[in-house]
């Protein structure tokens, strides 16, 4: 698998990341220390090592000075590892040649008001990353087809345009829908800013289209059971729930477009202790009339009140700590509209956040109807309180200084958006992790937003993060945009990052059988005795079974135990060479 | 095992050297968060990316306390949230035993720290590291254990 070694040639690229680093981290200090280490013969820094000059910079030091292994100390390497491996390779480098030292976030920002114990761990971490840079070996750069077939879960909003989007473009889509219609929840919305539109007028061609479209294969009443496979060739078995019948189909890429479920706000503002005090997504989904009616006796509601940031933004408080970004304007819509139906609207409110496009113009036109809009503080919220059949809130005001009080006969409650009851699971199925508010993590909050750390799994719509329909729709496109990218080149790189058998060492134990959580290792039956085989395209590269080998007879590729220990040795016992490189 | 600190003959300027065996889907990710949200903790650590925790041979914690390293931190993801499935509880399933081998060695366990923190637990990793740092600073330097 590995050509014969070559002398190692180690440059190290130290990166200011204009003040993000070199405001606290003494980067010459970094560079001069690192010339002195072994193999190294070239250490340089600059001002933004992934800038343009930055790539050059470094390409053109591989090809001048011969070297065969690159170290960058910059930022994280879930950031810009595929960035410089990717320079390096123009270069003519093995992109496995290449190790990132993580300066940035591991040092210059969690050590801000201490620039000498940081630049200390920046020198170390330099030292250690030279160390293994020297263990570095090149791998095949290996390449799979992929199945131009999405998968497609949640059939809302988002996987409706979703898939739609791929289908239009040639790729199947397989569009998997747990409840008997397709729509999500906008199909159950009476109103949806910033348009003059009934969910079910948005959804309703979408979900004709989609059901018609020649390429795109409604599978409702579904949910996916099982997932397996790798970027390109996944398998998903599908489980209808009403036949109980299981297919199983071959799909190269997957967008989960599972969304968000209403926060039913239980010990807020007495929810539940009322009929008439309902929460915002309740409201949308009561049957249009021309009057609004309390829920409690179908009388005529004459005064309405909203009270904001429902089980949203509570520092401290796991899973509702984030703005759920609808509330404020569908809230402003909402009022605007039933202004004319209703005597009195009042809004209580912690912030006004009516951020989108045409949102600030619904918020202004509930103003400009004489919706009242009180501010409370946060620390302070208002109370509600039940007596004799009436729904009374006290609060206090904070724009006027006084303490109010009002009795609506009708109290919408704007609750958070949160993660499905079955988040966990489906981020479990799929490999996904999730932020602190419960919704799936994009693969970069800023760079990759649609892309997973799962390869060839995109997310969008609400399942990323709460937001509300149109841009859930931006997603979607963009998603699809991923997952058609993938469809269209046919074939893709995948990670060389697996591992071997050396059957010389197997001592046919079975451990590493049992250890793998992907069935990717079997015993070779063709060899006397039996010895460990390792089906690569299976192996995910966790390397549980190289720690659990008990012959050490598993390399685990990028990460053997030598690339690791050597860092373990520079750091605590380094050399004493002090004349480094073999320039 | 010798719980003796090294009260006796405080090292003069030393600091604790900590290996950080993170795995990279939660808590490499978690210390980068941890530094994206400019959480500041010890800069005694030195973070050593590994795909999985189940990657973690017990060999690689007593190897780095034999080097002289005063303490280990292994931080993974949460058991059952596993980007790997279940590599997690592989590794914790060595934890015990490793902890008895180094107890026999005559190392304090106290100088090896196992936690789960997430992507999103910056805090929980950052104070982890604090926790630990604090830990072998009461404790000592680690030559002062080796049997």
């Amino acid at each position: 698998m590995m050509t014969e070694k070559a002398e190692p040639r180690i440059g190290v690229f130290v990166c200011h990341c204009g003040h993000n680093i070199a405001g606290v981290v003494d980067v010459a200090k970094v560079v001069e220390s690192a010339k002195s280490l072994p193999h190294v013969v070239l250490s340089t820094d600059h001002m933004f090592m992934c800038s343009d000059a930055g790539q050059q910079l470094i390409k053109d030091r591989i090809k001048e000075q011969k070297l065969n292994r690159v170290v960058v100390a910059s930022c994280s390497p879930r950031m810009h590892e595929p960035t410089f491996r990717r320079v390096v390779e123009d270069a003519g480098l093995n992109r496995y040649l290449f190790d990132q030292v993580n300066i940035r976030e591991h040092v210059s920002w969690c050590h801000m008001r201490q620039p000498k114990e940081a630049t200390d761990k920046a020198i170390d971490l330099v030292r250690m990353s030279v160390a293994r840079a020297a263990e570095l070996e090149s791998l095949p750069i290996k390449s799979v087809s992929v199945t131009p077939r999405t998968l497609v879960v949640g059939g809302g909003i988002a996987g409706l345009r979703a898939s739609l989007d791929i289908a239009d473009r040639g790729f199947e889509a397989v569009l998997v829908e747990r409840m008997p219609e397709l729509g999500g929840h906008v199909r159950k919305w009476t109103h949806l800013f910033p348009a003059d539109e009934s969910g079910e007028q948005i959804i309703a061609p979408l979900v004709r289209q989609a059901e018609h479209h020649k390429l795109v294969r409604v599978m409702k009443d579904s949910e996916v059971v099982e997932f397996g496979g790798y970027i390109g060739n996944f398998t998903a078995k599908i489980k209808n729930h009403k036949t109980g019948m299981v297919k199983e189909v071959d799909v190269g890429t997957v967008i989960v477009a599972t969304g968000f479920e209403p926060f039913r706000p239980f010990g807020y503002y007495e929810y539940g202790q009322h009929p008439d005090i309902i929460t915002l997504a309740e409201l949308q989904e009561m049957t249009p009339r021309a009057d609004l009616i309390r829920p409690s006796d179908g009388k005529k509601v004459k005064k309405l009140a909203f009270i904001g940031c429902v089980g949203s933004r509570e520092a401290g408080k796991l899973g509702h700590e984030h703005c759920s970004r609808h509330c404020c304007s569908a809230v402003a819509k909402a009022a605007a509209d039933l202004r004319d139906r209703v005597d009195e609207v009042v809004i209580m409110y912690q912030d006004i956040r009516t951020y989108g496009r045409g949102h600030e113009e619904l918020h202004r036109l509930a103003r400009s109807k004489l919706v009242i809009y009180s501010k409370f503080p946060k620390e302070k919220k208002p109370v509600v309180q039940i007596a004799n059949g009436r729904i009374r809130i006290t609060w206090y005001d904070v724009l006027s200084g006084d303490n109010l009080e009002y009795e609506p006969d009708l109290l919408v409650l704007a609750s958070a958006m949160i993660p499905p009851a079955d988040v966990a699971e489906t981020s479990k199925m799929f490999s996904l992790t999730r932020s602190a508010d419960g919704f799936f993590n994009p693969e970069h909050i800023k760079l990759a937003p649609l892309t997973t750390h799962t390869a060839g799994v995109m997310i969008a719509g609400a399942a990323q993060a709460a937001k509300n329909a149109s841009e859930s729709v931006v997603d979607a496109s963009g998603a699809a945009a991923k997952a058609v990218g993938l469809m269209a080149r046919g074939n893709v790189e995948i990670e060389s990052t697996v591992s071997h058998v050396i059957p010389e060492l197997c001592s046919s134990c079975h451990t590493c059988v049992t250890a793998c959580p992907y069935g990717a290792i079997a015993m070779d039956t063709k060899k006397s005795p039996p010895v460990a085989l390792v089906t690569e395209a299976k192996c995910k590269g966790c390397g549980t079974c190289a720690a659990s080998c008990p012959s050490s007879a598993i390399i685990m590729y990028h990460s053997t135990d030598e690339q690791i220990l050597t860092m373990v040795e520079a750091y605590l016992c380094p050399s004493t060479q002090t004349t480094g490189g073999v320039a | 095992m010798s719980t003796t600190t090294a009260e006796s003959s405080p090292a003069v300027n030393w600091e604790p050297r900590i290996i950080a065996y993170c795995c990279n889907w939660c808590s490499y990710a978690g210390a980068d968060l941890a530094g994206t949200s400019r959480i500041q903790y010890p800069p005694n650590a030195r973070i050593l990316r590994v795909n999985c925790t189940g990657r973690i041979d017990p060999e690689f914690i007593l190897v780095a306390l034999e080097m002289g390293a005063d303490g280990v931190l292994v931080s993974g993801c949460h058991p059952g949230d596993c980007h790997y499935t279940s590599g997690n509880l592989k590794l914790r399933a060595r934890w015990a035993l490793m902890q008895k081998t180094i107890e026999q060695a005559g190392v304090d366990p106290r100088r090896v720290r196992l936690q789960w923190a997430s992507a999103s637990e910056a805090q929980i990793f950052a104070d982890g590291v604090k926790e630990l740092t604090e830990q072998v600073r009461k404790l000592g330097p680690i030559r002062s254990e080796w049997k």
